[in-house]
């Protein structure tokens, strides 16, 4: 359509997309956490939405903006859906491993089991806590709203 | 509306039991225990059509006949449809047999020789189906059994009626597929299955040997109608010799005849109405018609005629003496089915018209009194509850003395008592015998010698002569060693070995007569207290049958009748045949030898077995070690396993081992390929969707990767 | 700068240390099980081997005119791919959707700098103050105390890096084949001077059928063209969002176990 070559901006905003869309997808193959998995698929998502505007800005056309804004709509769609559908697993197994689910193996294969991982050696790190205003709380109560790690 | 033609009438004959046939398989649960009223139906009616066209048949013959000159064919075909019809090939001409037009259309016949086998086909088959009423009562498959025997009546008929070798190969199987399926009717005794297996598989030798000679009759003759082959036969020589002794081979499996007469004693493992239809008056004949049919092409070669007589004489010794001391009543009939079937061969190998009439005069009357005798044998085995060993019990006169009676009748046209129906159809077969092997004694009743060729490969006289020169002159088969057999001296120990087959079958005949129904009164316990005459459903045909193994051979005998009518059949009418036609005439010396044969064979029976016990002492204990050979049936049977099944076996053996270990390795090798790649990938279903993305991604990214690789040159 | 410290080697070179770069520092950086020592190793080795591949993908880029611009989109730029990097390595779910908040911030940049002034907005405000929120409201709802033995491991790691950075490789090969311009890497003074002098005109300002997104009321004419041109496409995505939030309540109001639960629940440690 256009025979003038893509300018510097477009090219490496290609580059930037093309980034954030290859670690998201690592993420999505990699990590067992079900809500990181979908974090990655929004990285995805913005990874698409930067080479969308990229083009538009080559093309000189609206199509690309108008486009991440239906990606936005479907993302936050998904998003809703989606982690209605982790609540509802995590609600059954207690957990949020995409692990969890192997019913579509091959029969006879035995289940895929982690390895016995060794205990954290690591200090907890310690958040920050707000400065307490007012009348000092007590300390039980701090406690109980008080989580250790997250 | 056509009026009844002969030709519609020769078409409702097969067709009517066919129908029947169709239709008790297609009604047969239906109708129940009335399952036999379609079959029965459609034979009666096939009977009374047979009957107007041997009437039609003898008209004609009637018309035509004039005293003294020879016989005028009488024949009338149908042809209902062009079966298969390949035009030439090639505008090659005759002589290449392949590039000939191939046609076979569905014709059927009229003539003589297939009317009288029609009647005696439905007749018979009409009496089995009434007799059967009674004798299958109850059983389960009484349908299957009505549609078998309909269904064997309309392969029959087509067999007789057929007019081209093809049609006969095709009806011949069908008779046999009847046969393996009627032996095999009670097919959950192991002993049946296997008797229908012998039966099949000894058939398949004699089978084969029809294939080959049809296929030979082509090649030879390019046609397979038998009016045009018998046109042609006269160019004689080694070819039509083996296409005769193919028919011959044919002959013998279909009518047990040695060396495959085996299968036909196992076959009594059917029910006795089947073994009386099929393996005693009619099925059984269609080596003989066969040979008959094919009359002028066995005259063109004396030697494998002579083979047809020998081959029937020692089967009828061999037969006779094997009977002699079997003690199953349907074994001792069996016997002497084969034994009497070899008198037929014996007959027809003396390839003059006397020998051919009196073969099918012979059948004829055999048909009446050996099914006769097998259902009398159906019927004491039906009071006894099923056990047909004749030593088990004795006197049934006085429990069944209608059986009794016509079972009597019936040994007596069997043994060849005058003036019941065995006596004169055997007279003539020993004259037949004995005009060749007494030639002078008989010169005075030949027509003046015909000649030509043809003539002369038929007349004793020329035949007689070992002269190369005379022998090329006979017949022209160069080369057929089998001609030297052609001698008087051959004739002459055939003819004694008939007389002797005549006496042993007296012998037979009557001991299993006095064994059953005189002595002491004696029932086995299987038949309970209700030890009966049989129902009248049994008993009418029996009676009917006795009447005609009674009556039928003086009526037929009587002024030649049925000679001079049989005379008039297309293949007996070719020059060959017709010149050696002798005056009629009643030979005193050969019925006196053969009615004091017979007499002696009783009176030996009378002394070993009248009213004493059937289970006491036999006569056997005379015999010896040929006791030992003849209860055991000359070892044919185990020479047999031996030489041919063993080793069979052995080669089965092989092949399986073969089979299982090397063909099935190299297939289960094949499958094991998959199996442990199978092995290998399964372990990538983990069900983990997220390998399964990966999977994916990979497999998109060395899409891309291709794609990129080809945009880059 | 970095042109005259690496002068002399090939944008192919370059390339290709850049993908083997990226996909050693994420599969080191990804979480492996591993603990203490050799954890913190790992963490180190890869962030460093990280900076490399960014390094090399910096050098691959191409100048934009001016240096502030060039320090704008540099710094935004690696805002969101660090961040993002971040989303993906971090260990614990909660981190990684901050990271993944900071991450937007960065894209957001991006967006401005390419000129999408009301997407940049909008993603700030739909996502890290709406989705962004709710992820977080799940993980609080889900998340068990302390490192969930799954977050501590990943599902073949290396494999993963390396497609993600064979993907990456094949993006980029790609890009930088669309234009004849050099890259950052090997551009000489020469080409650098006709760069900045017709820097300004863009992208060529000559095509009549050109739209300047850039221009005055660049909102007010998003929302015409929104809702002029693709109306329908605006229904739809109404719609989508209708049988969105019908489709979660009735699948949370359904719920229940079954079999393939029990299956999962099993095994659970």
């Amino acid at each position: 359509m256009n025979a003038v070559p893509p300018s510097a901006l477009v090219l490496d905003g290609l580059v930037v997309g093309a980034m954030l869309f290859a670690l998201g997808l690592v993420g999505i193959l990699a990590r067992r956490n079900m809500i990181v998995m979908f974090l990655c698929a929004e990285l995805m998502l913005q990874g698409i939405s930067v080479t969308l505007v990229s083009w538009s800005r080559h093309h000189g056309d609206w199509g690309g903006h108008v486009l991440v804004i239906l990606v936005l709509t479907v993302a936050a769609c998904e998003a809703a859906v989606a982690l209605v559908f982790v609540l509802q697993a995590f609600a059954r197994t207690g957990r949020l491993d995409a692990a969890a689910w192997q019913s579509l193996r091959e029969a006879n294969l035995p289940r895929t089991v982690d390895r016995e991982l060794p205990a954290i050696d690591t200090v907890p790190p310690r958040f920050p806590k707000l400065t307490p205003a007012g009348v000092e709380p007590a300390a039980d109560e701090d406690a109980l709203l008080e989580r250790e790690q997250v | 509306m056509n009026e009844l033609t002969p030709q519609t009438l020769l078409v409702l004959v097969p067709l009517l039991p066919l129908v029947g046939a169709v239709l008790t398989v297609a009604l047969g649960r239906l109708l129940g225990r009335h399952a036999h009223l379609p079959a029965m139906a459609a034979i009666a009616a096939a009977f009374v059509v047979a009957g107007m066209l041997l009437a039609g048949v003898v008209k004609e013959v009637g018309d035509h006949a004039g005293h003294g000159a020879p016989a005028h064919a009488v024949e009338m075909t149908t042809t209902l449809w062009q079966w298969a019809g390949v035009p030439d090939a090639a505008a090659a001409g005759e002589a290449d047999p392949a590039a000939r037009s191939f046609s076979v259309p569905i014709t059927l016949r009229l003539d003589p020789l297939t009317a009288c086998l029609l009647v005696i086909i439905t007749g018979v088959g009409l009496l089995v189906a009434v007799y059967s009423i009674g004798y299958m009562h109850g059983d389960p498959g009484y349908p299957r059994f009505f549609a078998l025997v309909s269904a064997f009546v309309f392969s029959m008929s087509m067999l007789v009626a057929a007019s081209n070798f093809l049609l006969v190969y095709v009806f011949w199987e069908a008779v046999g597929a009847c046969s393996y399926l009627l032996i095999g009717f009670w097919f959950a005794k192991p002993e049946a299955a296997q008797a229908a297996k012998k039966a099949f598989l000894v058939n398949r030798v004699g089978d084969f040997g029809l294939a080959v000679a049809t296929f030979l009759i082509w090649m030879t003759y390019g046609t397979l109608d038998f009016d045009r082959v018998f046109a042609a036969t006269p160019a004689a020589g080694l070819v039509p010799t083996a296409i005769c002794l193919l028919l011959l081979l044919a002959a013998c499996g279909k009518s047990a005849q040695l060396p495959l007469h085996v299968w036909l004693p196992d076959a009594m493992e059917g029910p006795t109405p089947a073994s009386s239809l099929i393996h005693a008056a009619t099925m059984v004949t269609a080596g003989v018609y066969l040979v008959a049919r094919s009359a002028p092409m066995f005259v063109a070669c004396p030697g494998a005629l002579t083979l047809v007589s020998i081959v029937g004489a020692t089967t009828a010794l061999v037969a006779a003496l094997i009977g002699t001391v079997q003690n199953d009543l349907k074994r001792v009939l069996a016997y002497s089915t084969i034994s009497q079937l070899g008198y037929m061969f014996a007959s027809l190998g003396t390839g003059t018209l006397l020998g051919f009439t009196a073969a099918i005069f012979h059948l004829v009357t055999h048909a009446f009194f050996k099914a006769l005798l097998f259902m009398g044998a159906g019927s004491v085995m039906h009071s006894m509850g099923g056990v047909i060993d004749m030593r088990r019990f004795g006197g049934l006169r006085r429990v069944m003395p209608i059986t009794a009676a016509t079972f009597l009748v019936g040994a007596l046209a069997l043994a060849g008592v005058a003036p019941f129906a065995g006596f004169f159809s055997k007279d003539e077969i020993l004259a037949a015998l004995h005009s060749r092997g007494w030639p002078d004694a008989h010169g005075e009743h030949h027509d003046a010698v015909p000649e030509g060729g043809h003539a002369a490969a038929a007349n004793p006289f020329i035949l007689a002569s070992v002269t190369p020169d005379a022998a090329q002159l006979a017949g022209g088969s160069r080369g057929s060693a089998l001609d030297g057999l052609d001698r008087p001296a051959t004739w002459r120990l055939l003819y004694w070995m008939s007389l002797a087959t005549a006496a042993l079958t007296a012998f037979y005949t009557f001991r299993a007569v006095f064994m059953t129904f005189t002595g002491p009164t004696r029932v086995p316990e299987e038949a309970g207290h209700h030890a009966h005459e049989s129902p009248p459903s049994m008993t009418i045909p029996l009676a009917i049958l006795a009447v005609l193994s009674a009556v039928s051979g003086w009526w037929l005998f009587k002024d030649h009748v049925l000679a001079s009518f049989l005379a008039a059949t297309p293949s007996f009418t070719v020059p060959a045949v017709a010149a050696t036609a002798t005056a009629p005439a009643f030979h005193w010396d050969i019925a006196v030898q053969g009615t004091l044969a017979a007499l002696a064979g009783i009176v030996v029976a009378a002394l070993g077995h009248l009213g004493r016990r059937s289970d006491g002492p036999q006569m056997e204990r005379f015999l010896g070690p040929l006791e030992t050979l003849f209860a055991n049936r000359f070892f044919i049977d185990q020479i047999y396993s031996a030489a041919i099944v063993r080793p069979l076996e052995l080669l089965a053996g092989l092949a399986a081992a073969i089979d299982r270990y090397v063909v099935d390795g190299l297939v289960d090798a094949v499958a094991r390929l998959p199996l442990g790649i199978g092995a290998v990938v399964r372990h990538l279903q983990s069900g983990l969707v997220q390998r399964y993305a990966l999977a994916g991604v990979i497999g998109v990214l060395l899409i891309v990767l291709a794609l990129v690789a080809r945009a880059m040159g | 700068m970095i042109a005259a410290i690496l002068p002399t080697i090939s944008p192919g070179t370059l390339l290709a240390t850049g993908v083997a770069a990226s996909a050693a520092s994420l599969f080191l950086l990804l979480p492996r099980g591993r603990t203490g020592t050799a954890e913190r190793a790992s963490r180190w080795i890869g962030g460093l081997v990280g900076m490399a591949a960014l390094a090399a993908f910096m050098a691959l880029g191409h100048r934009l005119g001016s240096p502030g611009e060039d320090a704008v989109f540099l710094t935004v730029a690696l805002v969101a791919v660090v961040s993002g990097a971040a989303t993906v390595v971090s260990r614990s779910p909660v981190y990684a959707a901050i990271w993944f908040a900071m991450s937007l911030a960065g894209v957001s940049g991006v967006l401005l700098v390419l000129g999408g002034q009301f997407l940049g907005v909008a993603t700030i405000v739909v996502y890290a103050g709406a989705i962004l929120v709710m992820f977080l409201f799940v993980l609080m709802l889900a998340q068990p105390a302390g490192l969930a033995p799954y977050d501590r491991v990943s599902s073949e790691p290396l494999l993963a890096a390396v497609a993600g950075a064979v993907l990456l490789g094949i993006l980029s090969l790609s890009i930088g084949r669309l234009t004849t311009e050099p890259p950052a890497c090997c551009l000489t003074p020469a080409t650098k001077a006709t760069l900045l002098a017709n820097s300004a005109a863009d992208a060529a300002a000559t095509d009549p059928g050109r739209v300047d997104l850039l221009a005055e009321n660049h909102v007010a004419r998003l929302g015409g063209e929104l809702f002029g041109r693709h109306l329908l496409a605006v229904e739809v995505a109404g719609v989508l969002l209708l049988v969105a939030l019908v489709g979660s309540i009735a699948i949370v109001a359904r719920g229940g176990a079954d079999d393939e639960s029990a299956d999962a629940r099993r095994a659970i440690p």
